[in-house]
């Protein structure tokens, strides 16, 4: 709106109140686990219309730089990243907070945009002991043979409907929590954790 | 139990919601009787053996799917979209 | 690469050993740490044990062989075993807050300070009162409990129950909140091995050497099986070198993981088994942020189980005194652990592995009395050692009974032709045969079959990808096992494409098998038990045959013959052979019970692991939670969600009070309610309007842009689901609610439309609960409170955004946002949606601007108030068992439309004018207050079934009537209003005379809400 001044509004991540920067867990020796808080970033659910795969597709390149992609896969770029989440549907993110707000149009006729930019909390989980840890709460199998940079599953942690995907090799994961569980999750979290040692920081998305 | 969801892959029990016989189609639109739509809301067949039945993958993709398992062993033959296995019912039903 | 497992190494411990403090100790030999003293006490005695300990090792070195008193007699009892198997060695383990009831001193492995008593005793173990049970042992005979506790009822609870449980207690549970944590971990694998003997790590090499994913799962600190506790060779190597090569060479492959001190107590379906690691049982506290156990649950392509076998003790007149023991105990204590459980040894065998323990013994330094094999012939050679030793061999005899205050101290022997003999011993060996574990195989309903050659159950059609080896598959030779278990996981990796190759047969020392069971002894004076752990004597089995409790599923519940926490491991089949004498048919036709998980005892917290406490289950917070919390708002919760119930003000003492302060405000000026927990979800596409009037049974196809419109939405068989609303966002854009409660429940109902009745239908759905933050503002004030924080262009009065009207709209600067005109209190109101990102912040922007007009945050219980006042339904009426008529919305069914559960609502019995019907309700007399579950019952009329006619749902204190109000469900209710019942309630002892009315007792004509 035009005639509007800008907001005063302070704008409240999903883990705020819940949680708390620093290492924490095991003393002594480099954290086995380090998660980075991440900022809001622009999230949207895309649902593709019956038979307009092919059109969601090329458009996604034109926009994006990536092709959509196929079952339990994610495709990462600067302009933005696609993560499939169900049958006929991805998770677009965009770095900044506006990234995405033409795509609606973009993608009219095409295929629904959703935005769910504020429903999710993210947390990128790194270091020695990741694998191990998300192990203590999804029981999907994470061995690099079976789930490697570029694939994500939907599933469950302590009983909280979940996504994540990996992001490389090292190996580092991403995952999106639904923003009313963010306490919850991180209780479950910190606690699976504490035993490899781990470091909480804040970054940017 | 686990359960092969066709795009999820194999995936505890707990995933899963589940529902019932995936055999009955709704009578739908105005003209359905109130008797078969008893039959389709009440009467099960209890089959020793394969059954196919729909699961909902609601902590995973949200898919509804169509198992085929066998009461007695639980083994599981088959894992499909319901939506696939809802429009070949479909397509069947529009065959005069 | 070696591990410590070489015997060698530990016996060459300091000459000054404090193992010398330990009178049972050997100098040399086990696998052990004699430089590693480990003080420890028991009934509060002080003993010293070694590093390599298990308690029961320890107490038996120290010369301790009475630990415990039996579960019904209370009869003295020392330990059979050295495994997991054991009956009679069950103890208390820890102190405080740490103590753990009923664990068996053979699996728990000693460290410094461990503190441990014996249970089931009083005053003393050795002197313990209640052993006078064993002189009514009539009493307690097979079916005591059927036959004695019987009349009258009331006795069970007052009498009966207290008594049996005060005299028959096992140990004590600790009184404090356990102070461990309990871990989980997922685990997948292609093959997984269960059991780390010698079969089990044959087969864990060949598959892991293969390059599968192995797990293999051992329960004790140390893989080896009975290499550890036996003498023997393997190629050119002793069988503990073997073993510790193996361990190694399996710890250096990456997708290998042995997971040692674990328990797979169960196997599931589709290839899924549970583990429990005792991750710090073996230390004093665990180590800081530690589990103390962890759940494995594993995921595995195929399996191999080689979880052993357990020996068969002889059933003989006191065979329960502490000292008789299983012989390949003896040979445990004395191979792994440098014990002598005895310094005069006596065998009763009737296989030839019993006739191991003789050398076995002598190389310890021990005496062997006699060796007494009930078999006439024995192979030419078994007799050696005994021989060597001076001992007596006395074939074809029995042990009959057995003396000793309490310790064995002697047993009579009875040769064939009937002589009896008193032998002075102070530790009998029993061997009787082996039985494989036939317990994991049988947890999917599996029966094993029997197998004659070794006269045991074996594994029946195991579950798919299940393979048995070794003596698990009634295979004892050490080559067999070692054999088998290679071809099994070279087979295993194999079928789960890897390229596998047996390794060549092993060699191993000579051995045999041979054997002959003795399902029981001759008579002799004493009892004779079969199950030592629920006390089931021989003589109790006759019993059960002589009253007819013959087949083995009665038998075991009669007698509780392997009903307690042992599962009978120890005890089941000599019941079984038993029983197969007495009724003279083969023991395959008397058959075998199955076993369930799990196969040793589960600590209840470790399945539960994180969640307990205030982790019990997931909750979810509301957006504006922060602020309620640090406003002392009291929380309540609905489904998942934790709510703020109301907002108690300084010098607010009742509940009530403040509930109705917020009423009284919200209907006087204005309040905000935080409503961000109703479910929300976005359908778009050309067919979402088809898709939503399916879904509901009143109309939407009229429903125009900008507008919002109560929805009822009802299940196939008529009866309502849930309520909420629809907005139409565009054309081609609806937003649905659905009620905190059913929000999930009305989203998987929404894709079953879609997905499976409707597929061809164009309509994309997602949630959008979390995205946005939603808040009710309500209040006559409402819309000059909103004024203040919505942009300016936006128009908010009565004309041009009137009731049920919605938009979007943009708040706060240019924050985009959805307004819908929507009241569920009766009075003006809003609800105002923002990015959850922005719900705290609107939040305080909205108690802002308001705060000119007083305005109130409330809760839950305002909002029901207010909902009672209008009689808007609610879960307590949405419940599953009424209909769209029952709750008073019968005329909003659409009629020219197809609807779930358009028929079924019409079916007869839902329709019939006798079934009760939402009515409003209030106290003839307003001091009288009313309570939720009150039925309904005419004034004059006996109370009773017949003359229920309903009952109240919700009930509320109503500040605008000043006196308590309720909706409820009653016979022709519609019919009755102005008439007065009674709203009765013997439970808590209300009897009110209550005038039936409208259900609505605020603003009928709904002025407010229109304004």
């Amino acid at each position: 709106m035009s005639d509007s001044a800008p907001t005063t509004w302070q704008q409240r991540s999903g883990w705020a109140g819940v949680t708390q920067t620093g290492r924490f867990g095991r003393a002594g020796g480099d954290p086995g686990v380090r998660l980075d808080l991440l900022g809001r970033q622009a999230l949207a659910t895309i649902i593709v219309r019956p038979g307009e795969e092919a059109a969601l597709d090329r458009l996604m390149q034109e926009r994006l730089g990536v092709a959509l992609p196929a079952t339990g896969r994610a495709a990462f770029a600067s302009a933005g990243s696609l993560v499939w989440s169900a049958p006929g549907q991805w998770l677009v993110m965009g770095p900044a907070a506006s990234a995405l707000a033409d795509l609606p149009q973009r993608l009219a006729g095409v295929a629904a945009v959703t935005d769910q930019s504020d429903g999710r909390a993210l947390v990128r989980v790194g270091g020695a002991d990741a694998r191990a840890l998300l192990a203590k709460g999804v029981s999907i199998d994470l061995h690099p043979s079976v789930f490697a940079a570029g694939a994500t599953a939907v599933t469950s942690v302590a009983h909280i409907n979940i996504q994540l995907w990996q992001v490389d090799d090292a190996p580092t994961y991403v995952l999106a929590v639904p923003r009313g569980f963010a306490g919850s999750f991180w209780s479950w979290l910190t606690a699976a954790a504490a035993e490899y040692g781990y470091d909480v920081q804040q970054v940017p998305a | 139990m686990r359960i092969d969801c066709p795009c999820c892959g194999l995936r505890d029990n707990g995933e899963f919601t589940y529902l019932g016989d995936a055999s009955p189609a709704r009578p739908d639109g105005m003209d359905a009787s109130p008797a078969a739509m008893l039959d389709y809301v009440y009467r099960r067949d209890n089959p020793a053996g394969p059954h196919r039945e729909l699961w909902y993958h609601g902590a995973g993709c949200r898919s509804w799917l169509v198992v085929t398992r066998d009461t007695r062993t639980h083994d599981i033959a088959e894992v499909a979209f319901a939506r696939d296995a809802a429009r070949a019912r479909d397509a069947e039903k529009a065959v005069p | 690469m070696s591990l410590a497992l070489d015997r060698a190494t530990s016996a060459a411990a300091p000459a000054t050993s404090p193992a010398t403090l330990q009178p049972f100790r050997t100098a040399a030999g086990g696998l052990i740490d004699r430089s590693q003293p480990l003080p420890f006490t028991f009934d509060g005695h002080a003993y010293t044990g070694v590093a390599g300990d298990t308690l029961a090792s320890a107490l038996l070195a120290n010369g301790v062989r009475l630990v415990g008193r039996s579960f019904k007699y209370h009869r003295p009892r020392g330990i059979l075993s050295a495994g997991s198997e054991e009956p009679n060695a069950l103890v208390e383990l820890r102190t405080g807050a740490r103590r753990e009831p009923n664990t068996r001193a053979t699996v728990a492995e000693l460290y410094e300070g461990l503190e441990t008593a014996s249970q089931n005793r009083w005053p003393s173990l050795r002197y313990d009162a209640l052993s006078i049970n064993a002189l009514a042992a009539p009493v307690f005979a097979a079916g005591f409990y059927y036959k004695t506790f019987m009349w009258p009822a009331s006795f069970w609870e007052k009498l009966y129950e207290p008594l049996i449980r005060r005299a028959a207690g096992l140990g004590r549970a600790a009184e404090a909140p356990d102070p461990d944590h309990y871990d989980r971990m997922h685990a997948h694998c292609d093959v997984l091995v269960i059991g780390g003997g010698p079969a089990g790590l044959a087969a864990a090499l060949a598959a892991g050497r293969a390059g599968a994913r192995v797990i293999l799962v051992d329960e004790e600190a140390t893989p080896g099986g009975r290499l550890l506790a036996e003498r023997r060779t393997i190629g050119a190597l002793a069988g503990t070198t073997w073993a510790g090569d193996a361990i190694g060479e399996l710890r250096a492959m990456p997708d290998v993981r042995i997971l040692s001190r674990t328990t797979l107590f169960g196997v599931y379906d589709h290839g899924q088994y549970g583990a429990i690691e005792r991750v710090s049982d073996h230390v004093a506290v665990p180590e800081e942020h530690a589990p103390r156990q962890r759940y494995w649950r594993i995921a595995a392509k195929r399996a191999i189980l080689a979880a052993g076998a357990i020996e068969r003790p002889h059933v003989f007149g006191g065979n329960d005194r502490p000292g008789v023991m299983l012989a390949g105990a003896v040979r445990a204590y004395i191979n792994k652990y440098g014990v002598l459980p005895g310094r005069e040894f006596a065998v009763f065998t009737t296989s030839d592995d019993g006739w191991r323990t003789v050398a076995d013994a002598v190389a310890a330094g021990a005496r062997v009395v006699a060796v007494i094999d009930s078999r006439f012939e024995v192979r030419a050679g078994l007799t050696q050692a005994a021989v060597a030793a001076g001992a007596r061999i006395m074939l074809g005899a029995q042990v009959i009974d057995t003396a000793g205050r309490p310790e064995l101290a002697a047993i009579t022997v009875m040769s064939d032709a009937g002589r009896t003999e008193t032998i002075r011993c102070d530790c009998l060996a029993m061997a009787n045969g082996w039985n494989p574990i036939v317990h994991l195989d049988s947890h999917l309903s599996r029966k094993p079959v029997w197998d004659a050659r070794i006269s045991a159950f074996v594994p029946g059609g195991l579950p798919g990808g299940m393979t048995a080896v070794g003596a698990a598959k009634g295979q004892f030779l050490l080559s067999d096992c070692l054999d088998g278990g290679a071809r099994a996981g070279a087979a295993a990796a194999a079928d789960c494409g890897f390229a596998a190759v047996s390794p060549p047969p092993y060699t191993t020392d000579p051995e045999s098998d041979a054997h002959e069971p003795l399902w029981r002894a001759r008579a002799g004076r004493g009892k004779a038990f079969v199950d030592f752990q629920n006390d089931v004597a021989a003589t109790d089995i006759e019993l059960a045959h002589r009253e007819g409790f013959r087949a083995v599923e009665h038998l075991k519940r009669y007698t509780t013959l392997g009903m307690a926490t042992d599962q009978g491991k120890t005890s089941n089949m000599a019941g079984l052979g038993i029983m197969a004498e007495l009724t003279g048919q083969p023991l395959p036709q008397v058959g075998t019970t199955v076993f369930r998980p799990p196969f040793t005892p589960v600590a209840i917290g470790a399945l539960a692991g994180h969640h307990r406490g205030q982790d019990f289950r997931a909750t979810r917070h509301t957006p504006s939670h922060g602020w309620a919390e640090a406003n002392g708002a009291v929380f309540v919760t609905s489904g998942q969600w934790l709510r703020a119930a109301y907002f108690p003000q300084t010098g607010e003492t009742d509940w009530l009070e403040t509930v109705r302060r917020e009423v009284s405000t919200v209907r006087s000026a204005v309040g905000i309610c935080d409503v961000s927990t109703f479910g929300k979800i976005d359908i778009q596409g050309r067919d979402a309007i088809k898709l939503i009037d399916k879904v509901c049974a009143n109309a939407f196809a009229s429903l125009p842009v900008g507008k919002a419109r109560y929805a009822i939405v009802l299940r196939e068989d008529g009866f309502v689901m849930d309520d909420g609303t629809v907005t139409r966002l565009g054309d081609t854009h609806f937003v649905m609610t659905a009620s905190t409660a059913n929000a999930a429940r009305v989203m998987q109902h929404l894709e079953y439309a879609h997905q499976w009745l409707y597929p061809h239908l164009d309509v994309q759905m997602t949630s959008v609960s979390e995205q946005w933050a939603q808040f009710a503002i309500a209040g006559p004030h409402a819309r000059d409170t909103l004024r203040r924080i919505i942009d300016p262009a936006v128009d908010i009065s009565n004309e041009a955004f009137p009731f049920l009207a919605a938009a979007a709209i943009t708040v706060g600067g240019g924050i985009a946002a959805r307004l819908f005109r929507i009241s569920f209190s009766g009075e003006l109101a809003y609800e105002l949606a923002v990015p959850a990102g922005y719900g705290d912040a609107a939040w305080r922007a909205i108690l802002n601007a308001g705060a000119s007009y007083g305005i109130t945050p409330y809760g839950t219980e305002a909002l029901s108030v207010m909902r009672i006042e209008k009689g808007h339904v609610a879960t307590a009426e949405i419940n599953g068992q009424t209909t769209a008529r029952d709750l008073g919305l019968g005329g909003m069914m659409a009629k020219k439309k197809d609807f779930i559960g358009r028929l079924m609502k019409e079916r007869p019995a839902l329709i019939e004018p006798e079934r009760p019907i939402v009515v409003g309700v209030r106290p003839v007399d307003p001091n009288d207050r009313i309570r939720a579950g009150s039925h309904f019952i005419g004034v004059d009329v006996t109370p009773g079934p017949e003359a229920d006619e309903g009952y109240l749902t919700s009930v509320a204190f109503s500040p605008v009537l000043g006196q308590w109000i309720g909706i409820g469900l009653l016979k022709n209710g519609a019919q009755r209003h102005g008439e007065r019942v009674r709203a009765y309630d013997p439970v808590r002892n209300g009897d009110v005379v209550v005038e039936i009315c409208a259900p609505c007792f605020v603003d009928p004509k709904e002025e407010k809400l229109r304004v």
